[in-house]
């Protein structure tokens, strides 16, 4: 197996599980994984599975049941820390709007970081035809996952494939979509480059990520590096957000990388978010992979280290784990603040501790 | 010498204790009440005994100051507990039994009131109160009293509260450690309706909201009779927590500006400033000012979903449009200017603040409403136990 061990992907749930094979399949060499469901058919392919509530469900999944994927979760989390012995960054990859996605999701963040070990979360949201009850589990799943996570990269479906695909062909899109933005991810992490940013240099850098956008893209050709600058612009502002306030941009490329193509697209992109209080570049020499083609891979954040280091609270969660803000004074990027740690209190699928006004979206101007 | 009954109110933002004596008149008198802030709960639910067994002798301590000041010394035995909380409902009843010749007798209806004993609670529930809320014979139901009448089937409606009996097993704990003794368990909405409503109001149709720190109850009145009652998982302190987030201060600061600022209507009325005054309190956060229309929107946001829940759970049960007596307002978390205005809007029926009027001792507190809850745990006492309360209740030296 390629790379160390401190580096962990985790596949959570039926189609987390599947996005985790997805991005192994892509990415041509063994990697350091785990899957987790409460479906024993996740692990029938091989490789590290837990079992979630085996004793609970036997193995047959969670029925969509939130409640019922917790309990499992917690009865089983334990099962998950031997594969997480040497791990210091895992990259967690899971479905919203499910039992076993949504709820054991956050039983397995808590599970990290109560063991210092940091996480980044790439995470779907289902399509808008999928029901309320999925939509209200994950709306309600989504604002608790961020919380708990380091940095959380939370995807719509509806985004990543095109409508008139046929129901088969766009769910498989949707999971190839999310697995080869994870695997650029993993790439930019485990290949070397002449700008390295390795997994200890993401560990830190996330500490104070929170919530975040997630683009990629890839061209070939003459004026390359122009191209793949404007589709990953267009990919942000498809998805608006708060103020940018750190970024990394990831380029990957063959042995024909040029330092101009380097520098054409961080100015553009850095033209195009603003001023930031931080933004870093990687680059990634992979001929093999990248013979003739530039990817990039851009993580925008609206939170920056600054705001940890200045909340005065990044070791809360444990052994020194890093911890997502965006406010100093530890509210948290949902804003559950003084009910972080209770049962949230769900109300048609809303957790009604998370502010009214984020949840409506209502404008403030103070 | 009369009778005296102490009643304990453990809130997710205060901890309440009041002492109450039947005067010569029979009306209840409140000699004394203390509240501190609480510790160890969350949400109306105790998650940490130490912490909430000190809150509790604290409150002990402070009522002793307070009675030295009123010229009495009353070394507690128990009290009345007072509970709130989202594992707070209600369950409806049905005793049913057959009328032997045609004419309802006394022992049918002692026989359809003994079948609801028959209605076994599981074991993690436990009993707040029963409330009677009409025959029905035949299939003509709100009968008051059917002795008397024909018919063939005789079925007695009654309403259960009951909460989880573990959650009352902790406060009863944490008191145990503070050497107090835990008498009845007692719903805060329907003790704090005993305390505010006058008859005609539950006669007519009248809503108590009794907004907490952690949760709000409610609790519905007809034809003189509780007919529906329950608890909302959102109270003042989702409030404070909202302001928290918007404006990126602390608690404190927050909780200030709730109470003295902030309305529950968006709108800036004609002559106030339109920025708030924010004080700094530490020197992370430093004295400023804020958007009072910002400020305002926040709260308002909050308090109108609290209402559109409680008008959604109003409707369910078809009372909404009955409340023609209006909606009355209490507890520690309805301190926010246009509360009511608010409630009349969303409810579409008057609203009022709840005041204590059955009770003697409270006029003189400021913002009387939030011990609404405790006078009526009082007056329950009062009603059920006097008899009993002389001697096994407390010890009093008088001075």
């Amino acid at each position: 197996m390629n790379g160390d061990r401190s580096l962990l992907l985790m596949g959570i749930g039926g189609a987390g599980s599947a996005m985790a094979r997805g991005v192994e399949r892509a990415f041509g060499e063994e990697i350091n994984s785990v899957l987790v469901d409460t479906d024993a058919l996740s692990g029938d392919t091989g490789g590290r599975f837990v079992l979630l509530g085996g004793e609970r469900l036997s193995g047959r999944g969670a029925g969509g049941d939130v409640v019922m994927a917790k309990v499992a979760a917690e009865d089983s989390i334990g099962a998950l820390d031997e594969h997480l012995e040497g791990v210091r960054m895992a990259i967690v990859v899971t479905a919203l709007g499910g039992g076993t996605g949504s709820a054991a999701t956050l039983v397995v963040l808590k599970r990290l970081a109560s063991l210092g070990i940091a996480s980044i979360v790439f995470a779907t949201t289902p399509f808008s035809f999928e029901g309320d009850e999925r939509q209200r589990n994950s709306r309600s799943m989504q604002a608790m996952v961020e919380d708990a996570a380091n940095a959380s990269f939370i995807l719509p479906l509806d985004g990543l494939v095109a409508g008139e695909d046929n129901m088969e062909r766009a769910l498989a899109r949707a999971v190839d979509s999310m697995a080869s933005g994870v695997t650029l991810f993993w790439r930019m992490l485990e290949k070397p480059g002449y700008i390295r940013f390795d997994a200890e240099r993401l560990r830190r850098f996330i500490s104070g990520a929170g919530r975040g956008r997630f683009a990629t893209a890839t061209a070939a050709g003459e004026g390359r590096a122009a191209r793949a600058a404007e589709a990953i612009k267009a990919a942000i502002s498809a998805r608006p957000g708060g103020q940018i306030k750190s970024a990394v941009i990831g380029i990957l490329a063959g042995d024909d990388l040029r330092l101009s193509e380097v520098g054409e697209i961080a100015e553009s992109l850095r033209a195009d978010i603003g001023a930031l209080a931080s933004f870093e570049v990687a680059t990634v020499n992979d001929e093999a992979t990248f013979s003739g083609r530039v990817a990039v891979v851009a993580m925008l954040f609206e939170s920056s280290t600054d705001d940890v280091q200045r909340g005065g609270k990044a070791a809360r969660h444990g052994k020194g784990a890093p911890r997502p803000k965006t406010s100093p004074l530890g509210v948290g990027p949902s804003g559950r603040g003084r009910f972080a740690n209770s049962e949230p209190t769900i109300y048609n699928g809303e957790d009604l501790d998370i502010p009214t006004f984020v949840r409506q979206n209502i404008t403030l101007d103070v | 010498m009369s009778a005296i009954n102490a009643a304990l109110e453990i809130g997710s933002s205060r901890t309440v204790l009041a002492i109450g004596e039947t005067q010569q008149d029979g009306r209840l008198k409140v000699i004394c009440h203390s509240e501190i802030p609480s510790s160890g709960v969350r949400k109306s639910q105790v998650f940490d005994l130490d912490q909430v067994k000190k809150s509790i002798l604290s409150v002990l301590r402070e009522s002793e100051k307070k009675q030295l000041e009123v010229g009495s010394k009353i070394t507690l035995g128990n009290a009345f507990l007072v509970v709130s909380g989202a594992h707070v409902r209600t369950t409806p009843l049905c005793g049913t039994t057959a009328v032997a010749r045609q004419k309802v007798t006394q022992e049918e209806i002692d026989e359809v009131r003994r079948s609801l004993d028959s209605f076994s609670l599981p074991n993690n529930r436990e009993a707040l109160e029963v409330v009677e809320r009409g025959y029905e014979l035949d299939g003509m139901d709100e009968i008051s009293d059917p002795k008397g009448m024909s018919g063939s089937v005789l079925k007695l409606h009654a309403l259960l509260v009951d909460a989880d009996a573990n959650r009352i097993q902790d406060a009863r704990t944490a008191a145990d450690g503070a050497k107090l003794e835990i008498r009845d368990p007692l719903f805060a909405a329907t003790c704090a309706a005993d305390a505010v409503l006058e008859e005609y109001e539950r006669q007519n149709g009248a809503l108590v909201i009794d907004c907490g720190g952690g949760t709000t109850g409610y609790a519905v009145y007809l034809n003189g009779r509780l007919v529906t009652a329950g608890t909302i998982g959102i109270g003042g302190d989702h409030v404070t927590n909202d302001i928290t987030h918007a404006f990126q201060t602390t608690w404190a600061q927050a909780e200030a500006i709730k109470v003295t600022q902030a309305s529950a209507m968006p709108t800036v009325l004609p002559g106030e400033s339109a920025r708030v005054q924010m004080p700094g309190d530490s020197p992370l956060m430093e004295s400023r000012t804020v958007s009072r229309r910002a400020l305002n929107t926040v709260v308002n946001a909050r308090l109108r979903e609290l209402l559109t829940i409680l008008r959604e759970k109003l409707e369910e049960v078809e009372l909404l449009h009955r409340l023609h007596a209006g909606a009355v307002l209490v507890g520690g978390g309805a301190r926010m200017r246009e509360f009511p205005a608010l409630i009349a809007q969303v409810l579409g029926t008057s609203a009022r603040m709840g005041r204590p009027i059955h009770v003697d001792g409270l006029d003189d507190t400021p913002d009387s409403e939030r011990f609404a809850a405790i006078a009526g745990a009082l007056l329950y006492a009062q009603r059920t136990y006097e008899e009993k309360s002389f001697f096994d209740l407390i010890r009093r030296v008088f001075r």
